[in-house]
């Protein structure tokens, strides 16, 4: 019987049309996305540079577990449909009297729905594989084809949360007997699962949140989140106990679900339901007498008016409004965004640990998920059952026989929508502001909230709507409708892989608008309403469409509702349609046209090809003799109002060469420009697109000679909505990037591999080696200057404060504009920044060194701990490093929209309003770092360590700056706050330094040769160069750092390389200890340190004797990620180990590293009892040590001093041994 | 006032003839359409309250082109289904007060009156404020008769209204039809005999999407005055009298024998006598008539 049950199921949905259209949206949309991945579209969009394999393993089941996702949403059809649709025939009670026992038909229902979702799950498989031997697919993306990559995503993850899904939604199917439901739940899941992920971002414990996640994403990250390039590349799915335990777990969840189907369900025919308001269970006893009598009805008037009409589709909105708000799915979605939304600002908000304050636009940019996806969720899924929900209560016929137009009853449904919609964004509201009341926060406003919220958000998710309508009338089954909704809203993200860049080509998108506390809106809104009133205008035509396609009364075919929708199509509808689609059209031409012929706009391939077009135009003039700028001064002219800008700038240019100079380069940009060079000239090539221009001079430029050279430079005027200019009404950044640079500047060639080779450029590093005698002849910062002189004066607005490097000579307001003059009276970078806005100033000093900081009214919160981090650097580094060249320090706000970052120009720091500002520090908060403070110093320290020290543009260049930055902050840092704040910064470093590996584009340096990687410079660099100070000594540190900081501080080319800066080091070092310089600099070593056992036993004298198992191993990888065990002789360890299938094995070990025991003070704080450095040179060792206070725990390497991917396995608490017999043991 | 329909013929996407060159004229008062199951009436009655298009024919009523100007007829229509559901979770009154906006009542003051009137009319004053999805299946019927009632209809069309209901609720709702059908033109479709025949003044016999006949029901039994007889048989010779005889309705008697009423206009033999002719037996007749018809 189970069997002809099964069968019957499996015929019943191979006959079904709906099953082949799963199939096929999914072959197609698998085929397409791997195609894409695997760069079938780089011969029209942009080249994909990368490394990594996209038919890797790990990339396979990544991908594979994606679709899943989208097959979730349609087990309510399938699974849920099989059991559903004996209900909704009311077959079930003619079927249930049938003699099959209750096993045969819910386990025959259920596994006839799993296997056909598993096979729409391998037409998905199968349309990955299409796409990855799809002709046309870049070779250099793609691996060897592995049949077992697909066959273990199914079997440890896609089956089995399959099973897991599928059993749920079958029983909520079952007990409900209502597929929405089925649905809703599918929708809740996959919010709570990313719920749980936010949630366990935070949790130290990774085995705990990788058991918790259903999907076993986390379980398989526990694995590989780590993994090198090589790793994701070449290894096979990892599955360990970890994710067997999670498979375990979670599939074992879903059959005992199903086991509690079994057990529950019984063949009577009452759904199981479920009400917020109980009702009253009072039976209605009806009246029979009473017969006859005259009806008298009372005279009414209808009135069918336009207005009327549209009053009633008002008012009956009211209706469907309440049924989606009573409605469980409503309530159940919203309370779980918004629980999410609130984890998210939980969680996104901190910054080392340390809250920010929840100003109010941090209360709407968080919930952003909520917006993006949860709204449109909502709105896609009650769009359609709006529309159906007439037919779907049987009630259609009563309403569409009345006079109501269609247009009216579609409208009440839109309007149903609207008012939905604002529901859900009221809820944002009430989510900040609940926030905001919580921690204590009470600047409310309220105008922001709304103004956000019902003045930006509302209308692009009301254009959603007018779409959602339009789809949901078309299709008769709604979950054709939802799905194509669904894959329509996700797949517009992705066109531009495939070539579709502008916003006007691609649905309901468009510029975005941006906030922040100092600029509002900025020149944003423009932009922002004129595409969504493009996309309205789409909108209405297409619900003129919904309109005339409204299903009213019972259409028999196709024909029929043509031919409906052409009488519904009356001229009014006509004119409305005709207005708006032309409408439509002239706005999308006139974006065209400005972005595309009035202005220059280059897709990505046209960019690339201008990239490779500049090399090859150029680049042969890359080594020519130019001069170099020694004198800079500028005017500069900034109109808030008017977002303009004028600059009149003089450069003094000295032939620094030994050959006499005839003709000069100017590298520039796109604003209106003029160049004069004094005496007389001659422009011998101009490039208007690529704004390259070659002057000759008359008179040649004789080595030693100088020449001025000026130029003036102003902005096209700005459209209403197009923005010709940088300046901003509030919170002007600026830097010397706008003016012209001299020479060709090799930094704008094309540096993905996979480009070069397609242009038919050689393959280049990124940066140069640092024994380039060619590359040291200038810094990282500029090609066409060393040191400069500096003097600016700078015009703004009378309410406004403009600041560039130097000090302030004079100011002065003229022909109501305020005038700034500054000059910086020693040698700087050619590298200043122009700032302008309404300030508020904090002033201090440190010695005779003054402190200003200039803020936004309002932001003073933290504006004492940056002083105090000012100071406290100052004090440190004029200490241990050199003096300070400069007599003042200035931070300046700066608003978020240019930035969530700090830089460091001389003597002037802009510091973004997004770090920093609005930290809510808390001193009690262990955990939470005082970023403010350490922020403050790393920025500090860039005056020597880029200011006075600059290396040259070649590789490692940065280790000096960035990498000398963070650590010069982090001793401040553990000057201040004390070591602890040093573990939760060291800790967030080695997690940023691993995961940033694991998504490396190229090659992954040693820290002597990285080139600009953020994750090796600052990361990486932080760690290395504070192990290095705690094995050799902090004093000793410094004084190798002061002494090479003497040698090199403003020096004049050829600069200063990595590989000195480390000789410095090198020499501090001693002998038994300059393994280190090898594996923290030159190499990329990491360390695989672990506790076998840790106990401890009560000795007479009653101290304790701490026995600790740990094994040690040391690993290389190559720039791929490669591991290595083997030392240059070749040799290596090994260690085989019962119950493991491979050996442990290690780079020959003479290494010394912390062994370290620990107790509870008083107050239950961890505190140590012992900490040394052992010398270790086995893979396993085990070390007594004697304690005098109770241990709780030990560990190697405790504090992760050094690289180990897996740092928590370092240390464990201890377990007390008995004294006991020997025969015991 | 006057409903006029010509040649109206409507063909199903699967083969279904469903309505075969319909025409009928209907004036004020009760219009019955009798029929079988499956007879076409509910595609007749879809047809005029403008929820289905026909292939061809006409379709007028009073001076509006119903297929043309859907919208006219809708303001002046009451329509009541065969079946119908309603939005769970909202009570009777809630209900009306929603059909009485989209019928075009703009007027608050007039909407509660005409809905208050309405559910005193139906009897369902008391049981206003409950949940019509509890209802019983009489006072759903009866909430069907409310909401038609809200825009003082001209043209009335109740589907198979009767089916299913308990006598004293059959005849209450009648009643109220009647009532109405004073002054409107009530169409009104039902496969029992009785409903016609208590309160028709006009009638329609309908089969295979056609209209077989169409008279009062008076003229109907009048025409078939001393044409049918009446005999009383055992059980196993009835099919030997059906060969003989134009038997149109047989009837089990208490004692398990059967009466049979033949349709002859000459007496068959004198075995039979002679029957008051009854709708019922109009019904029969017209039927087998046009299965003979069918038939030959």
């Amino acid at each position: 019987m189970f069997y002809s049950i099964y069968l019957f199921e499996l015929r019943y949905w191979f006959r079904k049309p709906l099953f082949y259209v799963y199939c096929g949206i999914m072959f197609f949309l698998s085929t397409l996305i791997m195609a894409t991945a695997a760069g079938i579209f780089e011969g029209i969009t942009a080249s994909i540079n990368s490394v990594t394999i996209v038919n890797s393993a790990i990339a396979i089941n990544a991908l594979l577990n994606e679709m899943n996702v989208i097959i979730f949403f349609l087990l309510p059809s399938i699974i849920g449909g099989t059991i559903f649709k004996d209900f909704d025939n009311e077959m079930h009670s003619v079927t249930f009297s049938y003699p099959f026992k209750k096993w045969e038909y819910l386990l025959a229902k259920f596994l006839s729905g799993l296997s056909i979702t598993i096979i729409v799950m391998f037409f998905a498989a199968i349309g990955i594989m299409f796409g990855s031997i799809l002709p046309g697919t870049n070779p250099d993306l793609l691996g060897p084809f592995v049949l077992m990559n697909y066959v273990q995503s199914f079997i440890y993850y896609l089956v089995p949360n399959l099973i897991f899904y599928g059993a749920i939604v079958f029983a909520v199917v079952t007990f409900t007997r209502n597929v929405s439901v089925g649905f809703i739940t599918v929708l809740a899941l996959i919010i709570i699962q990313s719920f749980a992920g936010v949630l366990t971002q935070d949790v130290d414990n990774k085995i705990l949140s990788a058991m918790l996640d259903p999907f076993g994403a986390q379980a398989n990250g526990f694995y590989t989140e780590y993994w090198t390039i090589y790793e994701r590349n070449e290894n096979p799915l990892p599955f360990g106990e970890i994710i067997l335990y999670n498979r375990l777990l979670w599939t074992g969840i879903g059959l005992f679900i199903f086991g509690f189907v079994y057990r529950t369900f019984s063949f009577d025919q009452e759904a199981f339901s479920f009400s917020f308001f109980k009702k009253d269970g009072r039976a209605i006893t009806k009246k029979n007498f009473g017969s006859i009598m005259a009806i008298k009805l009372p005279k009414v008037n209808l009135d069918f008016s336009f207005v009327e009409n549209f009053k009633t589709a008002w008012i009956i909105s009211n209706t469907d409004f309440k049924y989606i708000i009573k409605s469980w799915g409503f309530i159940i979605i919203t309370i779980l965004g918004l629980l999410l939304s609130l984890a998210t600002i939980a969680v996104g908000a901190e910054i080392y640990g340390t809250d920010t304050l929840p100003v109010t636009w941090q209360m709407l940019e968080f919930p952003g998920l909520f917006f993006g996806l949860f709204i449109n969720l909502l709105t896609f899924l009650y769009a359609g059952l709006l529309i159906h929900r007439s037919r779907t209560d049987k009630i259609d016929q009563l309403v569409h026989s009345t006079a109501m137009p269609s247009w009216a009853i579609l409208l009440s449904k839109f309007f149903a929508l609207i008012k939905m919609q604002a529901v859900l964004l009221i809820g944002i509201m009430l989510l900040g502001m609940g926030i905001q009341i919580f921690n204590g926060y009470f600047k409310f406003e309220i105008g922001q909230y709304l103004f956000e919220l019902f003045g930006i958000k509302l209308i692009n998710v009301l254009i959603w709507g007018l779409f959602a309508l339009f789809v949901h009338s078309f299709f008769k089954n709604f979950y054709i409708g939802f799905f194509l909704l669904l894959v329509i809203s996700i797949g517009i993200t992705f066109l531009s892989q495939i070539g579709i860049e502008q916003s006007i080509f691609k649905f309901n998108q468009g510029p975005g608008t941006a906030y922040s506390d100092m600029n509002g809106y900025g020149s944003s809104l423009g932009p922002y309403y004129l595409y969504k009133v493009y996309w309205l205008l789409l909108g209405i035509a297409l619900y003129v469409f919904s309109i005339i396609f409204f299903r009213r009364g019972v259409p028999d075919s196709i024909k029929e509702r043509l031919d409906e929708a052409s009488k519904a199509f009356s001229p009014l509808l006509k004119t409305i349609f005709s207005i708006c689609l032309i409408g439509f059209l002239a706005m999308g031409s006139w974006i065209y046209y400005v972005n595309n012929i009035a202005n220059e706009n280059l897709s990505s391939k046209e960019r690339e090809k201008q990239i490779a077009d500049w090399e090859k135009n150029y680049g042969k003039f890359q080594n020519i003799a130019q001069p170099r700028i020694v004198d800079v001064k500028v005017d500069l002219d900034i109109f808030p109002n008017s977002r303009d800008f004028e600059a009149r700038g003089k450069y003094i240019l000295v032939n620094k060469t030994a050959v006499a100079i005839d003709s000069i380069h100017i590298d520039h940009n796109n604003y209106l420009s003029s160049f004069d060079f004094g005496n007389s000239f001659e422009l011998v090539l101009e490039d208007d697109s690529m704004n390259y221009d070659i002057y000759r001079l008359d008179n040649a430029l004789q080595p030693g000679d100088s020449l001025l050279f000026s130029f003036e430079i102003s902005n096209k005027p700005n459209g209403i909505f197009r923005n010709n200019s940088p300046i901003r009404k509030n919170g002007t950044f600026i830097n010397n990037s706008l003016f012209p640079r001299i020479g060709y500047n090799s930094a704008g060639e094309l540096s993905g591999e996979e480009s070069r080779e397609k242009y038919g450029l050689p393959p280049k590093e990124r940066m140069a080696s640092p024994t380039d005698s060619m590359a040291l002849k200038n810094t990282y910062i500029a090609y066409d200057a060393d040191w400069i002189n500096f003097e600016t004066t700078i015009s703004t607005s009378p309410e406004q404060i403009a600041i560039a490097p130097g000090y302030l000579q004079k100011d002065w307001v003229e022909d109501g504009r305020r005038y700034f003059h500054y000059k910086m009276d020693s040698k700087m970078l050619n590298f200043y920044s122009f700032i302008s806005a309404k300030f508020e100033v904090a002033k201090d000093s440190w010695n005779d060194i003054a402190i200003e900081v200039y803020y936004h009214e309002g932001h003073k919160f933290n504006v004492d701990r940056m002083i105090k981090g000012v100071k406290r650097s100052l004090d440190y580094y004029t200490d241990e490093f050199s003096p300070y060249q400069h007599k003042q320090v200035r931070i300046i706000e700066f608003p978020r929209t240019g930035g969530g970052f700090a830089q460091s120009f001389a003597n002037t720091i802009p510091y973004s309003e997004a770090i920093g500002f609005i930290a809510e520090v808390d001193e009690e908060n262990e955990d939470g770092v005082d970023y403010p403070f350490s922020i403050t110093a790393h920025e500090v320290a860039h005056q020597w360590w880029a200011h006075q020290v600059i290396g040259a543009n070649a590789q490692g260049a940065t280790l000096m700056s960035e990498s000398m930055s963070e650590y010069s902050s982090l001793k401040v840092l553990e000057k201040e706050y004390g070591g602890d704040k040093m573990r939760i910064f060291l800790k967030d470093a080695l997690d940023r330094y691993l995961s940033g590996r694991s998504v490396e584009t190229r090659k992954e340096k040693a820290l002597i040769y990285n080139e600009n990687q953020q994750y090796i410079h600052y990361n990486k660099g932080s760690l290395v160069l504070y192990a290095l100070s705690d094995y050799i000594g902090e004093d000793k540190m410094n004084a190798a750092l002061s002494k090479y900081i003497d040698a090199v501080a403003f020096q004049n080319p050829p600069y200063t390389t990595s590989l000195e800066f480390l000789s410095y080091l090198d020499e501090a070092t001693p002998d038994s200890l300059k393994y280190l310089l090898e594996d923290m600099f030159r190499t990329i070593t990491l360390y695989d340190n672990s506790v076998k056992d840790a106990t401890f036993e009560v000795q007479e004298d009653s101290t304790f004797d701490v026995k600790l198992d740990f094994y040690t191993a040391k690993y290389r990888t190559d720039e791929e990620g490669k591991r290595k065990y083997s030392d240059v002789n070749g040799d290596s360890l090994s260690l085989e180990i019962e119950g493991r299938r491979r050996p442990i094995e290690s780079l020959p070990l003479s290494d010394w590293i912390d062994v370290g025991v620990f107790g509870q003070d008083e107050d239950g704080k961890e505190k140590v009892l012992y900490l040394k450095k052992h010398k270790i040179s086995e893979i396993e060792n085990s070390i007594s040590i004697v304690v005098n206070e109770k241990p709780t725990s030990a560990g190697i390497d405790p504090y992760n001093k050094l690289i180990d991917t897996d740092s928590n396995d370092n240390k464990r608490s201890l377990k007390e041994e008995k004294k006991t017999d020997v025969s015991d043991r | 006032m006057e409903l006029s329909l010509s040649n109206i013929s409507k063909t199903y996407k699967n083969g279904v003839k469903a309505l075969d060159n319909v025409t009928v004229d209907i004036t004020s008062g009760m219009f019955g359409l009798l029929g079988p199951n499956g007879a076409g009436k509910s595609t007749l009655m879809r047809t005029i309250a403008t929820l289905q298009a026909p292939d061809s024919g006409t379709a007028v009523f009073n001076d509006i082109n119903i297929l043309e100007d859907k919208i006219s007829l809708r303001k002046t229509l009451g329509y009541l289904p065969q079946s119908f559901g309603v939005y769970p979770k909202m009570s009777a009154e809630d209900l009306l007060l929603y059909f009485a906006r989209l019928k075009g009542i703009t007027e608050k003051k007039e909407r509660e009156q005409i809905v208050q009137t309405a559910l005193e009319i139906t009897n369902l004053w008391e049981v206003r404020k409950k949940s019509v999805k509890g209802y019983s299946g009489g006072m759903k019927q009866r909430f069907g008769i409310a909401q038609l009632l809200l825009n003082s209809p001209k043209l009335i069309i109740v589907d198979e209204p009767t089916a299913g209901l308990d006598p004293a609720e059959r005849n209450r709702f009648l009643n109220v039809l009647r009532e109405i059908g004073t002054n409107n033109i009530v169409i009104f479709s039902t496969h029992i005999v009785d409903d016609v025949k208590e309160l028709c003044t006009d009638m329609a016999i309908m089969n295979g999407g056609k209209i077989l006949g169409h008279h009062t029901p008076a003229e109907g039994i009048e025409r078939l005055n001393n044409q049918i007889w009446t005999k009383n048989i055992q059980r196993e010779e009835l099919e030997e009298n059906e060969a003989k005889f134009n038997v149109i309705s047989s009837n089990f008697n208490q004692d398990n024998s059967l009466n049979i009423r033949v349709h002859s206009e000459t007496q068959p033999d004198e075995s039979f006598s002679l029957g008051t002719p009854e709708l019922e037996d109009v019904y029969f007749v017209t039927l087998h008539k046009d299965s003979e018809i069918v038939a030959a």
